[in-house]
């Protein structure tokens, strides 16, 4: 079988998930890999939840369908709750979810079926978007802080490369949006359980 | 050549920007959209070649490439789904007219209800209309096919349809690398077929024809887009040495000594390949081209095989008939059944049966069909 990494984002019409994969896909590729990144959507609409999916590999050959096993799944919204958020993530994986942070638990994480075996990475990537007036309509635009994050939790892209990336495909406030995606490369954190505390511990 | 992170929509309009149209009129449907949106941008900035232009529907799109084309423009549209359903009429017309337009197809369920899933039905249904049509498995495939088209749409006058799966391919980012425009030119020619009207002497074309005429029309169409094979292959020879890359109608994976083999067309094909690894004495068949259908190329492939098992894959369903890859596959396999001789007489253009002729048909065995099991014949040799 082929060695392929692969990943589910969450999000909502209008948050630029569609737009996260593609930044995500491009900064990989900029690694020297195969990288493919899609997404389904019904009717464009904002609110609606949209998935979108990207596969990271040596070789050009990849399968073109669904994620439905990934290593990955990122939230870039904390209001997506419920059990189809971790489905199929594989066991020893990766939750990387926009939250806020607390030692309490979240409402995010206390949606989340018990006995899951992957481990929780979190960023506050929503007030990195405030503090840089980043936003998309109503919603802080949280797309390239979030694939910042995403890259170093995985390892498998720079920050040079996310950098590169973002150049390549966010037109709109590209100084704010460079260094909002550092702040999500460097903040993101590990969130471990101890009872109903969680602590967060820096990578 | 610089390989570029693209979508399929943008591998497929930036085929047409380097080809160097004419003429593209669409409408915007999803999930071809961003087709016609690339397309008008760069019209708007000046780097499209040819005009751009924006009508009310997908029926005007296409009759405006027809009335270009028919003035000798290279004319390109694109469309998915209840677009090309509500082209439909114009897809006959263009093909018996002899036009060599070319359309990007997107595909989409066609609703009730709504739905925006690649089922290939939209495409496949046309499949009787005369157009060429070639089904892509990647966004390299998307751009390299859609500069094949032109030249191989024009060399027969016939249209083609270039399909690719909504979403798997039209919005999936994936490395494409895009040629420099010296050797694009060096592959496109400007088109060279003779314009059918002078806009400047209008004339009226295509008249009432009796069923006759039109039946003779009917069979030089058909056996035209038998030759779709052979010049393809001419087509993909002067390509693969210019961009080392070749296409065949019909392409085979891991077939020897298979036991199982997978049909497919379209972009399923690379989840399929991705398997098979893991797939005991599994080998696979996409088919590229399915108009014309490469019939004996599957023959062949399939012989290749000890396959005891064929798994159909259709995207699609013909109520009331089954899968159309599995239906077309089967009709292709009976030739090397050991069934009947399935005599086929075509009175295409709506010609009349006469007693005299069906007589013939049936007191004149034929002399010898070369082992054929599926024979055609022509109403129009019989009278």
């Amino acid at each position: 079988m082929l060695e392929m990494t692969e990943f589910r984002f969450h999000g909502r019409g209008g948050q630029g998930i569609v737009l996260a994969a593609a930044v995500f896909a491009e900064a990989i590729f900029r690694e020297g890999l195969y990288a493919r990144a899609f997404s389904l959507f019904g009717a464009e609409r904002r609110g609606a939840p949209v998935t979108a999916f990207v596969r990271a590999g040596q070789e050009r050959l990849m399968p073109r369908c669904r994620v439905y096993r990934p290593d990955y799944v990122m939230v870039i919204d904390p209001t997506m709750t419920g059990t189809a958020i971790p489905a199929g993530l594989k066991e020893g994986g990766v939750l990387l979810v926009n939250d806020r942070e607390s030692e309490e638990e979240t409402p995010f994480l206390s949606s989340l079926p018990p006995g899951g075996s992957y481990r929780i990475y979190r960023v506050d990537a929503s007030a990195i978007a405030w503090k840089h007036h980043l936003t998309i309509g109503s919603f802080p635009a949280v797309n390239a802080i979030m694939v910042g994050a995403l890259a170093r939790v995985s390892g498998l892209a720079s920050l040079e490369s996310v950098r590169a990336a973002v150049e390549k495909r966010i037109t709109a406030r590209l100084e704010d949006n460079l260094q909002a995606a550092a702040e999500g490369y460097r903040q993101v954190k590990e969130v471990t359980a101890v009872g109903r505390n969680f602590q967060a511990r820096s990578l | 050549m610089p390989v570029e992170m693209i979508t399929g929509n943008r591998a497929a309009a930036l085929a047409v920007q380097q080809a160097g149209v004419d003429l593209v009129s669409a409408y915007p449907i999803t999930p071809q959209t961003a087709i016609v949106e690339d397309i008008a941008d760069f019209w708007a900035r000046g780097e499209l070649g040819g005009e751009f232009v924006s009508v009310e529907s997908e029926y005007a799109a296409l009759s405006y490439c027809c009335g270009a084309s028919a003035a000798g423009a290279r004319t390109f549209t694109a469309t998915s789904s209840h677009g090309l359903a509500f082209m439909h009429e114009m897809t006959h017309w263009i093909a018996g007219a002899r036009l060599p337009v070319v359309m990007a197809v997107v595909n989409r369920a066609l609703g009730a209800p709504w739905c925006l899933d690649p089922d290939q039905g939209d495409s496949l249904s046309q499949r009787d209309t005369g157009w060429i049509q070639l089904y892509c498995a990647s966004a390299q495939e998307i751009f390299d096919t859609i500069l094949q088209a032109f030249p191989l749409s024009e060399s027969l006058l016939l249209p083609c349809m270039v399909v690719l799966d909504g979403f798997y391919l039209s919005h999936t980012y994936e490395a494409v690398e895009l040629p420099e425009p010296e050797q694009v030119k060096r592959f496109v020619e400007p088109p060279r077929f003779a314009a059918q009207v002078d806009p400047l002497q209008p004339a009226n074309m295509h008249g009432l024809a009796s069923g006759e005429e039109v039946s003779r029309l009917v069979r030089e169409r058909h056996r035209d887009l038998q030759r779709v094979p052979a010049v393809l292959k001419e087509i993909n020879e002067r390509f693969a040495a210019i961009f080392g890359r070749r296409y065949a109608p019909a392409e085979g994976k891991a077939l020897e000594g298979a036991e199982t083999v997978v049909v497919t067309a379209g972009s399923i094909y690379e989840t399929v390949v991705s398997a098979l690894p893991g797939l005991d004495k599994t080998g696979m068949i996409r088919i590229k081209v399915f108009r014309p259908f490469p019939a004996e190329e599957l023959r062949s492939l399939l012989k290749k095989s000890e396959a005891r098992r064929i798994i159909v894959i259709d995207r699609n369903c013909s109520p009331g008939a089954g899968g159309i890859l599995a239906q077309e596959l089967k009709s292709a396999l009976y030739n090397d059944g050991s069934g009947p001789l399935v005599q086929n007489l075509l009175l295409a253009g709506g010609i009349d049966l006469s007693p005299q002729m069906l007589r013939q048909l049936v007191m004149e065995a034929p002399a010898d069909c070369s082992g054929d099991l599926i024979m055609e014949q022509w109403g129009v040799d019989l009278r």
